[in-house]
């Protein structure tokens, strides 16, 4: 017992020390200069206080990013599981070569990063870009998409959807397919089979890859900078704002702070909500 | 074949002996002279690859210096150099900065004093430019950019930008914040020292329907494509612009030429003080500035340094326009640049 358990310490010690020296630090380090003052041209002050936090809270503006930033993540991922399910679904049930090529045309979006991506659609919605000379071509009227927080939405979505349809295929995968045909052997409705034995059996699956989507998108940097321009604003844009051009680390801090804890309470509170569901 | 024994060898190999009491025998001018590498922090593109081609590769290494560059925009810059500021050693031994991050980081006690008998250079470059603290690498002028076809009366001055006939035809750039908050001051009553009046002529900009645009290149790419037809800019920007085909004149505001200087500074904890000196002499070669005015649209900050006659009039400036130069105020930049940036995040942008 006692050599197992050395040995398990064993083994977990060189990750642990990666995450305490790679993670842990930096982040006490962070909320301990949340708590210093910012003074203009001498930059970080030493202080115990609270007021970066207090600022933040107390100011329309800075509330107003947040709520920016929550509604686009959650729409960013209701739309991610409703597009990426069908795909996953096929994903799950294709064989061999075919299943190879579904796999591969899913994963190929990630070889290329994020800014790429971004700039790619900085081409097609540019003012003389791709969408606006179809439509010119069309004979629509001209609409403005560059620098539009629907640009951010779609830019956000084409980056996140690979992850949840991978996600979600891999707990499809898990399902035995012969309950969903029993519940069609006994007179369900595909769609019926559908939403009582499929829906709930993968719900920790639309659970990890809706969490997986929010979390990205709660903190996604170049796409809103990229796609949003100037005036649209969320959270991980803002935190750089602060750090690199005001070089105000004790705001930037704390909006870092406020950013995280937000993350982990929505995303505990989808947990628990899906777990009560789960078990009812 | 053995290779050549020269001094620097010879250190090498007397630095892995750990024979220091050795070195004294080498003489003290050898081991004052520059040598070994240095880190040069600096923004990139053509301003670092100009830097390899006409500095480091000709005058740094013939002398055994090896020029290592650290890309990055210089509020990076300025965040490692707060950072690392007390630490023995830091990991820049040259910092590029523009003259009010220089000003900020020496208030700071971040930078060295320049001894200028290392830098003889200096002693060429232009008076108003200097500090005590930094070397001025290249300059350039505010000036006003207007499309020709669509703005039939040349702008002026700053004031010009709300002429009615203008309206929904002016650009700002988001990064510009200060510079645009400046320009507007200027003309509703403000200073150098005091740009709080150029807020409330510039929401009236904003009602008459201002575009923001993020960047210099996206400015570019709207006064191309024709979106925006006047603009505040910096000459050397007009001048790039201008010979990539943008139509835009250049005019020179009657509120006077408000200077942008580019400067290297040295960190008070480089690693390699005297090679860094050595970089800042060469930064101020005639050669090297000849090099950058042509390729980049920037000035020469050397008297001496001669422009080709092809492009001198596009980067030189007459005696009558110098006459006008404007130098910012850089303490007063320092303690308002963050209300500055605030007050144009929340009330102009929103």
């Amino acid at each position: 017992m006692v050599r197992s358990g050395l040995t398990a310490a064993g083994l977990l010690a060189p990750a642990s020390a990666v995450v305490a020296v790679g993670l842990v630090l930096p982040l006490v380090l962070l909320f301990r200069y949340s708590l210093n003052r910012f003074v203009p041209g001498q930059f970080m002050v030493e202080a115990l206080t609270a007021e970066n936090y207090v600022r933040f809270a107390a100011d329309p503006y800075y509330l107003a990013i947040l709520r920016t930033t929550i509604l686009m993540a959650v729409g960013v991922t209701l739309v991610c599981l409703v597009l990426a399910f069908p795909v996953a679904m096929v994903l799950a049930r294709a064989r061999g070569r075919w299943k190879t090529v579904l796999l591969l045309a899913v994963v190929l979006p990630l070889f290329v990063g994020n800014a790429v991506r971004a700039a790619g659609w900085m081409v097609a919605f540019g003012q003389r870009g791709v969408v606006g000379s179809l439509m010119e071509a069309a004979q629509l009227p001209p609409v403005t998409l560059m620098y539009t927080p629907f640009a951010v939405f779609v830019g956000i979505l084409s980056v996140n959807l690979p992850f949840v349809v991978l996600t979600l295929s891999s707990v499809l995968e898990g399902i035995d397919e012969r309950a969903s045909e029993a519940a069609l052997s006994l007179g369900a409705t595909p769609a019926a089979a559908w939403r009582l034995v499929t829906l709930p059996l993968s719900l920790p699956g639309v659970l990890a890859a809706g969490v997986l989507c929010f979390i990205l998108t709660m903190n996604a940097y170049a796409t809103p900078v990229l796609l949003g321009g100037p005036r649209f604003r969320m959270m991980a844009p803002t935190v750089a704002g602060e750090v690199l051009q005001q070089s105000n680390w004790p705001f930037g801090a704390a909006i870092s702070f406020v950013l995280m804890a937000v993350t982990l309470a929505l995303t505990a509170g989808a947990n628990i909500l899906v777990a009560r569901r789960h078990r009812g | 074949m053995t290779p050549p024994f020269t001094r620097r060898t010879a250190l090498g190999a007397l630095a892995g002996a750990g024979a220091a009491s050795a070195l004294p025998s080498l003489g003290g001018r050898a081991l004052a002279a520059p040598s070994g590498q240095i880190v040069v922090g600096t923004w990139g593109g053509d301003y670092q690859n100009l830097q390899q081609a006409h500095i480091a590769d000709p005058l740094m290494k013939p002398m055994g210096v090896q020029v290592v560059f650290d890309t990055g925009n210089d509020t990076v810059r300025k965040t490692k150099l707060m950072a690392e500021r007390r630490l023995p050693r830091g990991s820049l031994d040259l910092a590029a900065l523009t003259a009010s991050g220089s000003y900020e980081m020496w208030k700071n006690g971040a930078l060295e004093e320049i001894d200028e008998t290392k830098v003889p250079n200096l002693r060429n470059a232009l008076p108003q430019l200097k500090t005590k603290y930094s070397a001025p690498h290249i300059y350039t002028g505010r000036v006003i950019l207007y499309n020709p076809k669509l703005v039939r009366t040349p702008p002026t001055s700053y004031a010009d930008l709300w002429a009615p006939e203008n309206a929904g035809k002016v650009g700002v750039i988001d990064i510009q914040y200060q510079t645009t908050i400046e320009s507007a001051a200027l003309v509703n009553g403000g200073a150098l020292n005091d740009y709080e009046p150029g807020k409330a002529k510039l929401l009236e900009l904003k009602n008459a329907g201002v575009k923001i645009y993020p960047t210099n290149e996206a400015m570019a790419q709207a006064l191309k494509t024709e979106e925006v037809a006047v603009c505040i800019m910096w000459r050397a920007r007009g001048v790039q612009w201008r010979a990539a085909g943008i139509p835009v004149e250049i005019v020179y505001p009657k509120e006077g030429v408000v200077l942008y200087v580019s400067e290297l500074a040295v960190p008070k904890n480089a690693r390699n003080k005297e090679a860094a000196y050595a970089y800042l002499n060469a930064l101020l070669d005639p050669r090297p500035q000849a090099a950058f005015a042509r390729s980049f649209g920037y000035t020469p900050t050397v008297a001496n340094a001669t422009v080709d006659p092809d492009v001198a009039p596009q980067v030189e400036f007459t005696p009558e326009l110098r006459s006008r130069f404007m130098l910012q105020d850089q303490e007063y930049l320092a303690k308002n640049d963050a209300q500055l940036q605030e007050w144009w995040n929340k009330v102009f942008k929103a």
